[in-house]
């Protein structure tokens, strides 16, 4: 899931013709004090940064003038607000707040639900718990979208009366074809407010993005995440943003044997396995489909050569109906000789059977320690077989 | 008998200009699907492997008599790619894209439903039933080396392990009468509870092996439809993904369906709902035929 930054969001939400109140980002004192002075009503400056709880965090200050805008802003710009730091604020004119709603869409299973109550401008979650009563939740038929009058029926189950009806209706009509088009898999508006006026305004707004669909929002491909902090993590992450192809992943672990497996059920089953014998993974990982472009599937065999506690390797496919295992042997080969890796000192076992196989076992053949296991081998033998050869290998120093 | 893909499925192949649908296409005619018709728009009146290119799957389905499609457009293009098969009355459609928005999914599972057409995928690599027909890449080049005719029916969340599941039964003298891999996404077209119908209503299909992951509500509705005795035939069922539950909750494991958001959707509640409703669990892939013996003489 990717977060947008509240700008982005409401940039999102302006375009599509929602109320959102005026709002500037500024990236020093100075900006905030410029875009305080357009504000007389008093400025809301926040942390922009992509998480929720920032007022929590104590990253969401009041602001009356400029010369309280500017501090508010040299107080938060570069500090660290749930991981993330902080290069940018938010200044927001601030909203005279009558009434407050709360309305919020997730895409759950093969549905969108939306959930509305008039209890908004609070934490939510504390509302479900106490009163659950207060919120409205239905599911969307995708194909039908939410009219109108559904949502008016919604608000009216939640206890909405009177003028405010139609006008919140209709905005919740609005959200949720600006959450459908934006590829959102949540949207969450709180509080959704009315001022004194009766005018509606959206003041509190997080939107998540599904990375799959951002070839339709380029302007939203970012670097939101923060990098991990392990170092290898790290390097694959990197690699993740640089490189073409599906996503790949590298998560370490406390034990001593890498695991090079696929994205798919193999993977699982194969750390299912090691547990079972008695091994202890160093890693799990997600390589992507080998592809003529192996950049993606290198960096995360590098993270686990890199693991000073690795004291054994099992590359582990499924029988490869489509994929070449060539790719994969290759990828290993060219890692071992830049990382100058001895081998008689690191077991590997190798399962790799299918296309490209009689190729993936003349380039291992004749190293150290190397076991390419023979046709027929399990799943679960060529699991234990790495685990008695690194249980051999504990006390070895690489 | 065998379930959705028999003798009588006929194919058209959208995309199929591309490099994998060309490849797949090659192999699937050679094994004696057929592939009756391909679609690219801008190619039409082109040859692929000898099969007619249409610019749409509605002048193909004009031409031929055609009843199911496999999808091999990229992720981008999978919602109309397939809308388009459902308007021109194709009922059964595979996709094989992975990365497919999930705001697309959504839709085209729901038109499927509306339609009465069953939806196979996203990201399936495949069915087949042995010696008679196969879609999609599942087998590669040498299908015969890993799937052999028999009355087993084989469902996977993971499309290379319908591989090991169908080699392991081989190798103990069992057959498959349809093995599936259904996608492994949070939201597939078709649900596992639905395959595992057709399975108990095919003739053919004596036992039902599935193998599952953690994520979705899709093992807990074949418990129930075992529970309430819909399911009469052995499941045995490999769920794989219990080592998650010993690591710190928010580690992210896989791609598949593996966010947990429930303690009903991790392995071990999987294992334990399917066992509770009479499923056999397997450990291994190597225990799978001695389950099987169980109940099948």
């Amino acid at each position: 899931m990717l977060r947008l930054t509240e700008d982005l969001a409401k940039q999102w939400l302006r375009d599509s013709g929602l109320p959102t109140p005026q709002a500037f980002a500024a990236a020093s004192p100075q900006e905030a004090r410029s875009a305080a002075e357009r504000m007389p009503g008093g400025a809301v400056v926040k942390a922009l940064v992509p998480t929720g709880r920032r007022g929590k965090a104590g990253a969401v200050l009041l602001a009356e003038g400029v010369d309280q805008a500017g501090a508010a802003a040299a107080k938060l710009l570069g500090t660290v607000v749930n991981g993330h730091v902080v290069r940018k604020v938010y200044i927001e004119a601030r909203v005279a707040i009558k009434d407050e709603y709360y309305v919020s869409f997730v895409l759950r299973d093969d549905r969108a639900e939306v959930l509305v109550s008039r209890s908004g401008g609070v934490d939510i979650e504390e509302v479900a718990r106490v009163s659950p009563e207060k919120l409205v939740r239905s599911r969307i038929d995708p194909l039908n979208g939410l009219d109108t009058w559904t949502a008016t029926d919604l608000w009216l189950d939640a206890g909405l009366r009177g003028a405010s009806l139609p006008r919140i209706a209709a905005l919740t009509t609005q959200l949720y074809e600006a959450f459908c088009r934006a590829d959102a898999l949540l949207l969450e508006i709180n509080p959704l407010a009315i001022d004194e006026s009766g005018e509606a305004h959206v003041v509190g707004a997080m939107m998540a993005i599904d990375p799959n669909a951002l070839f339709r929002h380029p302007e939203w491909r970012g670097d939101n995440e923060p990098l991990p902090e392990n170092p290898r993590a790290r390097a694959v992450a990197l690699a993740n943003r640089e490189y073409p192809g599906g996503e790949c992943q590298y998560v370490e672990l406390e034990g001593d044997i890498g695991l090079l497996v696929g994205g798919g059920g193999a993977g699982l089953y194969q750390h299912d396995l090691m547990l079972e014998v008695g091994g202890r993974p160093a890693n799990h990982c997600v390589t992507p489909p080998t592809g003529a472009d192996n950049r993606k599937l290198k960096a995360v065999l590098s993270a686990i050569f890199d693991n000073p506690k690795l004291r054994g390797l099992l590359l582990g496919f499924n029988f490869a109906q489509m994929a070449r295992t060539d790719i994969r042997a290759r990828t290993l080969i060219e890692l071992l000789d830049e990382k100058k890796i001895d081998t008689a000192r690191l077991p590997i076992v190798i399962r790799l059977f299918g296309a490209g196989e009689s190729e993936s076992r003349a380039m291992v053949a004749g190293r150290p320690n190397i076991h390419y296991v023979p046709r027929g081998t399990t799943l679960k033998q060529a699991v234990r077989l790495i685990v008695q050869l690194t249980a051999k290998n504990s006390g070895a120093r690489l | 008998m065998s379930i959705l893909v028999d003798r009588n499925t006929t194919v058209v192949v959208q995309g199929i200009t591309g490099g994998q649908a060309r490849f797949d296409t090659e192999w699937c005619i050679k094994y004696g699907t057929r592939i009756v018709a391909g679609v690219t728009p801008g190619r039409g009146g082109e040859l692929v492997h000898g099969v007619p290119v249409y610019d749409t799957v509605r002048r193909a389905a004009a031409e031929h008599d055609i009843n199911t499609s496999v999808v091999y457009v990229p992720a981008h293009a999978v919602k109309s790619a397939v809308m388009e098969a459902i308007d021109a009355g194709i009922r059964l459609i595979l996709v094989t894209a992975e990365y497919v928005p999930q705001h697309d999914v959504i839709h085209i599972t729901a038109a499927a439903r509306q339609a009465g057409v069953r939806l196979v995928g996203c990201n399936t690599n495949g069915i087949i039933s042995p010696g008679k027909s196969k879609l999609a890449g599942v087998g590669g080049v040498d299908p015969d080396e890993i799937y052999a005719a028999g009355d087993i029916g084989v469902l996977s969340r993971s499309g290379g392990m319908t591989a090991e599941i169908s080699l392991a039964l081989k190798d103990s003298g069992y057959g498959i009468s349809t093995s599936i891999a259904m996608g492994g996404d949070a939201v597939t077209g078709m649900k596992m509870a639905e395959y595992v119908k057709l399975f108990q209503q095919d003739p053919e299909t004596r036992a039902i092996v599935i193998f599952g992951e953690p994520g979705t509500d899709n093992e807990q509705e074949v418990a129930a439809l075992l529970r309430s005795r819909a399911i009469t035939k052995p499941v045995v069922a490999l769920i794989a993904g219990a080592f998650q539950e010993r690591y710190p909750a928010g580690m992210s494991f896989g791609h598949a369906a593996a966010m947990i958001t429930t303690g009903n959707e991790s392995a071990s509640a999987k294992r334990a709902a399917l066992a509770a409703a009479g499923a056999h669990i397997a450990g291994a892939l190597e225990d799978i035929p001695a389950l099987l013996r169980r109940d099948l003489r």
